[in-house]
């Protein structure tokens, strides 16, 4: 049976931080600005931002300046072409006063750019582009990419091919690739990028619970020491009971939270997808990829499970950090030692999901104190297939967590009621001896 | 009836004795003083008392309870240190104490708006604790001790930090609690408080009970008497009877510390040589000099 207090302490824990402006504005704000985000950037892509370009051509072979105007015919949102292209044909002895000229209308803001095609182009392959702007990587490699292919067609008619011809074997003569999954199921299809993704998203929400819900119940414990409450509270009740109901109250506060966020993001989705398609085919795309996804039953139970082992394992190391400190300041400073296996897992992340079976990721991902997020994330990419080592990770996992939550409530309990100077490791040690 | 009763109990920290073989036993309804200089073990005790801290050795059972689930509900104890959760409502707050102490919120709420009435914090009970001024907070956290109706209240140091209006408040509800037929413990340094308190007391120092018992036998017992003098005339004898250890003249008015065993009577008879006695009462020892005494002597 669970006791009555405990359930006064999670509901006392939950309901005072339920009400805190932060956690509501938290919670209702975060999916808003995830939300203006996206709608932000649909509107923009909706709305071209390009703005029209004048562009000079100087061909002195004579022969490309059509073709090439007639392949980069791209035009606005609004109709108007996106391209004004004059030609200008020179003297070749003329090349150096000319670009003096254009240069200085660009600088005049008359024209935007010019584009000189050698006249023995196809044996320098070497045009150039001069313009006020030539960050626009995209523009500029449509440019050569249609240069190259004038260039390309000129040389096969010269050689008395088609290139009509050509193209069209080239394009019958392209093979894609399937990427099945060999598992004890038998081929399953699947996308890695996907299982990439999905692998990010879940060790995400774990990794934030940990940081976010972790500090809070530091502060939780660092608030009842500070504020001379504890002895009070733990007259009543086991102090081993008071710091299960913070966390159970805090990682329900958590679990809210995602609950919330989970709702306020996915419905409008599920009912506005033909609303949104409309606006944004690529998200069309996103739905193909969707149905990419395999995650297996196995999977979406260790997520649960290492997502609650994972939190007892750092929660109980942030209580006892807010036990064994006496301000905000102590504690941010010791606060440092569990962010940096945080951190740190965050570093080889993506290292180990690309090579989720190499030894790295099997070394790595069976530390306890690692295997929540790294063994969660070869997981969900080698899905349906077990990677190596889940058993003893999981056994690891459980001992350490088990041994963790033992000596930090041992800590909690004799740190609590210690005032004054910060105690050093070694004292620290003594508690958990003597007491 | 026995209501506590401690036994044999031993703490110790690494080499230093905490607390080392205490016993004491208090019956219900009683008013119970322990006593110490600081740093003796009274708030080791305490905790020990209240499940905080484990005793090495010995027990301690309320009302025939040894296990802490039973101990705690029926106790209510005001820690040295206190304090609140300052963003909770006073209302929701006191209710949170009360079901710790496996009270039901029904009638935990009735309960608490008595007491708030009574301790004129009627109209506060909405606010929250951080709004409240510092004499009002301890108002708050003292009917979290009480609201439970416990057996026995348990105070440390309940005089320190109160302002003298609260400590009148707080000492009538005890005497009220006490006729009751709830049993008081209060552990304090100020003697001054405990002699018109306590009906029963134990003094602890270095963690060992070096006096204990009713505070009427232990002043009848105390072997050394003071004595009330006035007189008139020569005042020779105070400086040259070796029965006197200390004394403090005012004139014709002298309070006079007898050495121990000392026969008060023999006094009378070397005082009249010099002088006119017009009175002379042997008076008992206050409460803070056998404290003073007994906590020399046990060093």
């Amino acid at each position: 049976m669970v006791s009555k207090k405990l359930i006064a302490v999670i509901k006392r824990e939950y309901i005072v931080r339920l009400k805190t402006k932060g956690f509501i504005i938290g919670t209702f704000l975060f999916p808003l600005i995830l939300f203006a985000i996206i709608a932000g950037s649909i509107v923009l892509s909706m709305k071209n931002i390009q703005e029209p370009k004048t562009i000079v051509i100087i061909d002195q072979t004579g022969v490309m300046y059509d073709e090439f105007v007639k392949q980069l015919s791209d035009t606005l949102s609004n109709g108007e072409p996106l391209y004004h292209f004059t030609r200008q044909d020179i003297a070749p002895d003329q090349l150096e006063t000319v670009s003096a000229q254009l240069q200085k209308r660009i600088i005049a803001k008359e024209i935007d750019g010019y584009l000189i095609i050698p006249q023995n182009v196809l044996e320098t392959r070497r045009a150039k582009y001069a313009a006020r702007s030539v960050s626009n990587f995209l523009e500029m490699s449509q440019f050569s990419s249609t240069l190259s292919r004038i260039g390309a067609n000129i040389r096969l008619e010269k050689l008395g091919i088609s290139p009509e011809k050509i193209r069209k074997e080239m394009d019958l003569g392209r093979i894609s690739l399937d990427t099945p999954k060999i598992t004890k199921q038998g081929e399953v299809k699947s996308s890695t990028e996907v299982n990439y993704i999905i692998a990010y998203i879940l060790t995400f929400f774990l990794y934030m619970m940990l940081i976010i819900y972790g500090v809070m119940i530091m502060r939780s414990v660092l608030e009842e020491k500070t504020q001379r409450i504890t002895e009070t509270i733990i007259s009543s009740i086991r102090p081993f009971e008071l710091l299960a109901g913070k966390i159970i109250g805090i990682s329900a506060l958590g679990l809210t939270q995602l609950l919330v966020w989970g709702i306020i993001i996915l419905l409008p989705l599920a009912v506005g997808v033909s609303f949104i398609t409309q606006f944004s085919p690529d998200v069309v795309e996103l739905f193909s990829y969707i149905k990419l996804v395999h995650i297996s039953l196995l999977t979406i139970a260790f997520f649960v499970f290492f997502f609650v082992l994972g939190f007892l394992l750092y929660a109980s190391f942030f209580a006892a950090i807010g036990a064994i400190v006496n301000s905000e300041d102590e504690a941010q400073q010791l606060q440092i030692y569990i962010m940096l296996p945080i951190i740190i897992q965050y570093l080889i992340f993506f290292t180990i999901v690309q090579n989720p079976e190499s030894s790295l990721a099997y070394w790595t991902s069976i530390i306890p104190f690692f295997t929540p997020i790294l063994m969660l994330a070869r997981m969900s990419v080698l899905d349906p297939q077990i990677p190596d080592g889940l058993w003893l990770s999981v056994v690891l996992l459980v001992v350490t967590t088990y041994l963790t939550i033992k000596i930090s409530a041992k800590i909690y309990r004799i740190g609590i009621l210690m005032y004054g100077k910060r105690p050093s490791l070694k004292e620290v040690y003594k508690w958990v001896r003597y007491y | 009836m026995n209501v506590l009763t401690v036994e044999k109990i031993t703490k110790s920290f690494g080499d230093f004795y905490a607390v080392k073989d205490l016993s004491f036993s208090i019956n219900a309804g009683t008013m119970f003083g322990l006593l110490g200089p600081n740093g003796a073990g009274k708030t080791t005790t305490i905790r020990m008392i209240m499940d905080i801290i484990i005793p090495d050795t010995g027990t301690i059972s309320v009302l025939g309870n040894t296990s802490p689930k039973k101990k705690s509900n029926l106790i209510g104890y005001l820690p040295e240190e206190r304090g609140l959760y300052r963003k909770m409502k006073v209302m929701d707050l006191l209710c949170f104490l009360a079901e710790l102490k496996s009270m039901n919120r029904k009638s935990a709420r009735k309960e608490i708006d008595s007491w708030l009435e009574r301790m004129e914090l009627g109209d506060w009970k909405n606010k929250k604790i951080e709004e409240l001024s510092k004499g009002m907070q301890q108002k708050v956290q003292f009917i979290g001790t009480v609201v439970h109706k416990p057996a026995v209240i348990i105070l440390d140091e309940p005089f320190m930090g109160f302002d003298p209006i609260n400590t009148m408040l707080i000492k009538d509800i005890l005497l009220e609690q006490k006729k009751n037929g709830t049993t008081i413990i209060f552990s304090t340094h100020l003697m001054e408080n405990a002699e018109k308190l306590c009906d029963e007391i134990v003094i602890i120092n270095k963690g060992q009970a070096v006096l204990s018992g009713k505070l009427k036998d232990i002043k009848n017992n105390f072997g050394r008497k003071n004595i009330i003098l006035e007189y008139e005339g020569d005042d020779y004898f105070l400086t040259s009877s070796p029965l006197i250890q200390k004394y403090d003249n005012y004139g014709n008015y002298v309070e006079i510390h007898l050495t121990e065993k000392a026969n008060p009577q023999q006094l009378l008879l070397e005082a009249i040589k010099t002088a006119t006695i017009r009175k002379f009462e042997i008076v008992e020892p206050s409460l803070n000099d056998i404290f003073i005494e007994t906590v020399k002597k046990s060093e």
